[in-house]
């Protein structure tokens, strides 16, 4: 094996802090190295560095063993490096062909735009490393898990021989994860080497040959996943022991607090997604929602907290119908939701931690007087849940927008907590989350549950779905297709039920209840 | 840090610039550099060996000093009073109607001589500004004293209910010129029609349309033809107008329809408005315009082709004259009326216009002046 | 490692970036804005200097004599400048001057003089204030109004008609309902635009755009008919003088309480914007009205209001002028406040303060520049070119940072307006 990439020594500070403290990485050829560490650990500024964002104050970036000089992206291309971005940076209205060739457009006579060639040459590639997609295709009407590949073609067009992938998982489901897998085996295969960032345990432990683990800018070690466990790693990364089975007692529901009956919903374009559901949720458990992303999850919490009008179906909140479903409407019935998309729905960004902490009820004492705020008591206010939730943070004026996502998702818990609920409705409520704030979340929805609330869990993340709840419903093309009691449900069961196979089916193929290990609960 | 300082230091320094500028110590200029030194050392009591220059100022109405139109004729008569005379004339464009007032506020702190004030939208403000410097001159161009009747309350809704002795009013007897241009019209028609219309139904406009159709009509008792006058009609004081003096899209629309009723010859009497009828008419090659104000074969030269001719109000000439009185001494407060006796107002050449016409033009024009031809007002 | 440890690890890699950010708000709303505008009145002194006569002969001579040409620029920037701002803020030294001769004498007509310049431009500032906060306030709901110069006229042409049509009131009757009837007519006129939007979508941009249009027509026709004082010309009566906003000064100082008003009203945007739950419920549904309808807000009712409350402002605009300066109305009634106010709305980064600030700036340049254009020979537009200079610098903060090599993070963008669409 022949080192391909070597980095020596990185440090870069910023004004007040050390993002990277002498760091040290080497990556083989024909390697897959992941790069382990919480949000805030310095993988994205050293990386940063290597694609020549940032220029390191110290240390030095070794290219096939010579020493190289990044001054730019420009740079890092030229010396075969690649970079796939968490955010895509693809144009939605153009094809995977125009967004392929941006920037290094192929010209016919020098004049005109030669994208048959382009078009050729992705086939070729998508064929060379089992990429497949449509050159023809528009970027707006793909899936995110094949945007991703055309991300990866991009760099590989552009002849990278080292890939980074940063955060790649974050935004796909569990099959676009499995193809992703399968994508970065065959690259490595045909001699790519790739830098893997990110801090979800189990794809490391399933994909990486290497891994090295960062923690506030330094290096804590390099590891092989076979002389690790899941436990080390996570201990590695958080400086801690980290409980990563959610220990919880067997619940005691009561009386139902939910009840939906033949709910049918059409999402913004008019198309019905959600087709005739009904189930219900009781006092004092967790009914967790499963499925792949995509099969009416989104549309039913939303219906069911007001963003979206239903179609048809009844809801009965707390034994009493509810009928025009405007948000406050439901939220003053004593409903907290923690949405699926906590920038988009669950923060201002741009307003203070304490306005956040205020969002559902700051028209109401002692928030507000009349219609003047009074803006002591929202500050002390938000002072206490900052200590109760530990949000780490200078102080309770900083904007929303400066927290890391844990924090970000603490200070929206913290706000749908700190008032009196009967119904928590958590949708997704840890992705795209370190395992230390993951953690954290897991407990305080099970506490929460201990107390006598009704929590509906939808997640896409099977291993938490099984981790919390003590009933589970499988959403499949907006129907469930069963709800199983968790404590008895087999993982393989309800796999199939999420791929669309009918309970039936799927029970000659595996049976229904098979207690499932501690083990297998792990997230 | 250092970076901040930087920036300070900028920030700095070029507010030190700023207060420099508006700070005593820089003697603020009161004239032009190059002027300013006979100026600074002829105190009162010394017999000055040379006099300070007459200062003559313009204040304009909203179209600016280079609307094509009457602002720019009074700036051209004063450039010329400045070639000729020697004057020394400036000019201040308003920008909205609360400018007037302070723009010729601005003039008198400047001690400027004679004010010309363009446009009767400007009489309430020359006329208490006049009132309040007596010893300052002023004229003002389409506008005239005492304009206060009935009810209205002098120094708001009008200007003065008395002549005032140091305001000329520049009014123009555009019926006369008119009146030549309607017989030309009449003269030159293949349809039969005739066509105008207006920006707003004020006097300063509809005295274009007056004298237009009355000189239709007296070249229809003269020669006993028919010819018609479409747009406007002197007895109901009422006709077409666009109802804006700057959409160019509406001269079109208007001469358009004219058109289509038959009209072949269309004066528009709305400021630039009108070149959008010209455009049309050069588009078509159908109808002629008889342009106002100005000699369009010379302001709207790219649409001489169908130019018939125009009325000229040469707002210039008396605003030269204007000022030349107030140099001369010889100035004196009330109503200076431009007519055709004294080249004040005027046809333009008939373009295309057979000697006959000529030598009847002349002849209506000198029966005007004589008195022979009345135009009811 | 103990957990207060790594607590204390991960509050260490945090304040780089919460630094970065309380350093970069600062930067964004104070120094920016004000290095834009000493840049824009540079870069207004070098056109100023290339377009003088005197300093383009001397430079056509600058092998001779290369002193001569740099001065002759100068001389003409100094000239220009101190017209421009000898024009509108007065002379400390005539003011002193008139103080003194006032005590001494008990004549008021020097001082009056002094103080002439400093009023007028805080008279044209007036307008300015009410229409920026008109544009800021809609800026801060999210939604952009072009239609401040439309509600600006109709503003304007109810106060006239109020100021006008009723006579023998008292004036603490009468003005107040002219005042009040300016505001409402601008804020119907907001509101139509603001109901499309929210019920059907339509974009506020589109729709406050042809209320402009429906507004000069409107008033075009009104002012040579239903309107028209009983001379010729096409503008409305004079006001009663009951209606008008009263004048600290004799004649010609037009100072009057149109200012204070402004600053009261400027005064109580903030308060309502920042301090009350109406406010607050604005302001979310202008920076996220996703999460503005998560967190039980009705985004429809909020375009509505803002877009009222907006008109409304504009119309105070008007109400303002004509009720404090002008008097009357005519088809020459605005300068393009509404459309300026646009500029000064992006200026004061649509904070009440800010506007207050830019509003004065922005009438100190356009009342200096008539002693600029008389004085020193400069046309007027050059101020609407400085004008131009600061928006762009303000609008591309990049440029300043550039200039002034302020090097920190570039900031979170702040959203002005929501794309088109819903």
């Amino acid at each position: 094996m022949t080192t391909v990439l070597e980095l020596r020594g990185i440090t870069k500070s910023f004004p007040g802090v050390l993002a990277n403290d002498d760091v040290n990485l080497t990556l083989e050829q024909g390697e897959i190295h992941a790069l382990l560490g919480e949000n805030g650990a310095g993988k994205t500024t050293l990386m940063n560095i290597l694609y020549g964002l940032y220029k390191p104050d110290k240390g030095e970036i070794l290219v096939q063993g010579k020493k190289v000089d990044v001054q730019d992206p420009n740079d890092a291309i030229a010396h075969g490096i690649g970079m796939v971005h968490q955010h895509f940076m693809l144009i939605p209205v153009m094809t995977v062909t125009e967004n392929v060739m941006l920037g290094v457009e192929p010209t016919l006579n020098g004049i005109f735009l030669d994208k048959d060639k382009v078009a050729k040459h992705i086939r070729e590639i998508s064929e060379q490393y089992g990429l497949e997609v449509d050159p023809n295709a528009y970027i707006k009407d793909l899936p995110v898990g094949i945007q991703q590949r055309v991300e990866i073609i991009k760099v590989l067009y552009r002849q990278a021989d080292i890939l980074i992938l940063d955060e790649p998982t974050a935004v796909l489901t569990p099959q676009e994860v499995e193809g992703l897998f399968k994508i970065l085996q065959t690259l490595i295969d045909k001699g790519k080497s790739i830098i893997f960032i990110t801090h979800k345990l189990k794809e490391v432990m399933a994909v990486a040959d290497r891994i090295t683990v960062l923690r506030v800018g330094r290096t804590v070690g390099t590891v092989s996943p076979k002389e690790v466990t899941l436990e080390k790693l996570a201990s590695m990364m958080v400086g801690r022991e980290v409980n990563l089975v959610v220990r919880k007692k067997l619940a005691q529901p009561k009386g139902p607090a939910l009840e939906v009956k033949d709910l049918y919903v059409r999402d913004e374009r008019k198309n019905m997604v959600v087709n005739g559901v009904s189930f219900d949720v009781r006092k004092g458990e967790v009914l967790g929602v499963a499925g792949v992303q995509g099969n009416g999850q989104t549309e039913l919490v939303y219906a069911l907290t007001g963003l979206l009008p239903a179609e048809s179906g009844e809801l009965i909140l707390l034994g009493q119908p509810v009928r025009h479903t405007t948000p406050r409407a439901i939220i003053e019935r004593g409903v907290a939701h923690i949405p699926e998309d906590r920038q988009k729905h669950g923060l201002q960004l741009s307003f203070p931690l304490y306005d956040n902490f205020i969002l559902c009820n700051y028209y109401l004492p002692p928030f507000a007087k009349g219609i003047s705020m009074q803006q002591s008591v929202i500050v002390s206010n938000g002072e206490k849940l900052i200590k109760q939730f530990d949000v780490r943070t200078p102080n309770v004026s900083m904007n929303a927008s400066t927290l890391s996502g844990g924090n970000q998702q603490k200070v929206i818990i913290g706000r749908e907590f700190s008032r009196p609920i009967e119904l928590l409705i958590a949708s997704q409520p840890t992705r795209g989350l370190d395992v230390g704030s993951i953690e954290y979340i897991h407990n305080r929805i099970i506490e929460k549950r201990d107390e006598g609330t009704a929590i509906l869990l939808v997640s896409s993340e099977l291993d938490e779905i099984l981790a919390l709840s003590d009933r589970i419903a499988v959403m499949y093309r907006g129907q469930i297709m069963d709800i199983v009691e968790a404590s008895k449900a087999s993982k393989e069961y309800l796999g199939l039920l999420m791929a669309g196979i009918k309970p039936a089916e799927a029970q000659k193929v595996t049976p229904k209840s098979a207690k499932t290990t501690e083990a297998e609960r792990v997230f | 840090m250092k970076k901040l300082y930087t920036v300070l230091a900028v920030a700095l320094l070029a507010s030190m610039i700023l207060a420099a500028c508006g700070s005593p110590a820089t003697p603020a200029p009161t004239e032009v550099p190059a002027t300013t030194a006979p100026e600074t050392a002829a105190p009162a009591t010394v017999a000055p060996t040379e006099t300070p220059k007459f200062k003559v100022g313009e204040v304009t109405d909203l179209g600016g000093v280079d609307d094509k139109s009457f602002n720019a004729s009074g700036w051209a008569g004063m450039q010329k009073a400045m070639a000729d005379l020697g004057v020394d004339g400036k000019y201040l464009e308003s920008k909205q109607q609360s400018d007037y007032a302070k723009n010729i506020q601005q003039f008198v702190d400047e001690k400027t001589n004679l004010i010309v004030t363009v446009g009767f939208l400007l009489g309430v403000d020359t006329a208490t500004a006049a009132k309040a410097n007596p010893e300052t001159k002023f004229a003002i161009v389409d506008y005239s004293y005492p304009d206060c009747f009935g009810t209205s309350v002098e120094g708001k809704d009008c200007g003065s209910a008395t002549e005032i002795p140091n305001v000329l009013g520049l009014t123009f007897q555009t019926d006369q010129a008119a009146f030549l241009a309607g017989y030309a019209a009449a003269a030159s028609t293949k349809t039969g029609k005739v066509g105008t219309f207006g920006g707003i139904n004020i006097p300063p406009v509809t005295i274009f349309m007056k004298g237009f159709q009355a000189g239709v009509e007296y070249y229809n008792t003269q020669k006993k033809a028919s010819v018609q006058v479409l747009g406007w009609d002197s007895a109901k004081a009422d006709g077409l107008f666009t109802g804006n003096f700057d959409s160019t899209d509406d001269g079109r629309k208007f001469a358009e329809s004219l058109m289509q009723e038959g009209a072949d010859i269309i004066m528009p009497v709305a400021g630039p408005v009108g070149l959008g009828s010209a455009a049309v008419c050069k588009e078509t090659g159908k109808c002629k315009i008889v342009g106002v104000d100005t000699d369009w074969t010379v302001s709207a030269a790219e649409y001489k082709d169908v130019i018939l001719t125009s009325v000229m109000k040469n707002i210039n000439v008396a605003v030269y004259n204007a000022i030349k009185a107030a140099q001369d001494g010889s100035f004196k407060g009330g109503v200076y009326l431009s007519t055709l006796a004294n080249g004040g107002v005027g046809l333009a050449t008939v373009n295309g216009a057979s000697a006959e016409l000529t030598a009847e033009l002349d002849q209506v024009k000198a029966d005007i002046i004589s008195g022979k031809i009345t135009i009811a007002p | 490692m103990t957990n207060k440890e790594i607590n204390k690890a991960a509050e260490k890699a945090k304040p780089e970036q919460e630094e970065k950010h309380g350093k970069t708000g600062f930067v964004d709303n104070m120094v920016v804005p004000v290095l834009a505008v000493v840049t824009g009145l540079i870069i207004g002194g070098i056109v100023i200097a290339i377009t003088n006569d005197t300093a383009v002969a001397a430079w056509g001579n600058f092998f001779q004599n290369p002193g001569a040409a740099f001065k002759a620029s100068w001389d003409a920037v100094l000239t220009g400048y101190g017209a421009l701002f000898s024009g509108s803020l007065g002379k400390p030294a005539d003011m002193i001057a008139g103080i003194q001769n006032y005590f001494a004498t008990g004549d008021s007509k020097l001082i009056l003089k002094a103080f002439y310049p400093i009023t007028e431009s805080l008279v044209t500032a007036t307008p300015y204030i009410f229409a920026g906060l008109a544009v800021a306030l809609g800026f801060k709901g999210g939604l952009f109004n072009i239609g401040a110069e439309g509600q600006f006229y109709i503003g304007a042409l109810a106060s006239a008609y109020v100021g006008y049509s009723i006579v023998g009131l008292p004036w603490f009757v009468h003005l107040p309902l002219a005042i009040l009837a300016g505001a409402v007519a601008g804020g119907i006129w907001g509101a139509i635009p603001g109901y499309l939007k929210a019920k059907t979508g339509a974009h506020e941009v589109v729709n406050t755009i042809m209320m402009n249009w429906i507004a000069f027509r409107l008033s075009d026709w009104l002012l040579s008919g239903p309107m028209k004082s009983s001379g010729f010309r096409p503008v409305t009566p004079n006001i009663e003088a009951t209606a008008e906003l009263p004048r600290f000064f004799p004649d010609p100082l037009r100072f009057n309480w149109g200012f204070p008003l402004a600053l009261a009203v400027a005064a109580l945007v903030y308060w309502f914007l920042f301090k009350t739950t109406l406010g607050f419920e604005i302001r979310a549904v202008g920076a996220n009205p996703d999460a503005a309808k998560y967190s039980g807000i009705s985004v429809v009712r909020n375009i509505v209001l803002v877009m009222t409350l907006s008109g409304a402002l504009a119309g105070l605009a008007g109400a303002a002028q004509v009720l404090g300066t002008d008097h009357w109305v005519g088809q020459g009634f605005s300068a393009g406040y509404g459309f300026d106010s646009i500029a000064l709305a992006l200026l004061g980064k649509s904070n009440p303060i800010g506007v207050v600030l830019a509003a004065l700036l922005f009438g100190v340049l356009r009342s200096g520049a008539t002693s600029m254009q008389s004085l020193a020979g400069i046309p007027i537009h050059i101020i609407s070119i400085i004008q131009g200079l600061v928006i762009i610098f303000v609008a591309a903060p990049v440029i300043i940072r550039g200039i002034y090599r302020i090097r920190i993070g570039s900031s979170d963008e702040t959203v002005l307006t929501r794309g088109w669409g819903k």
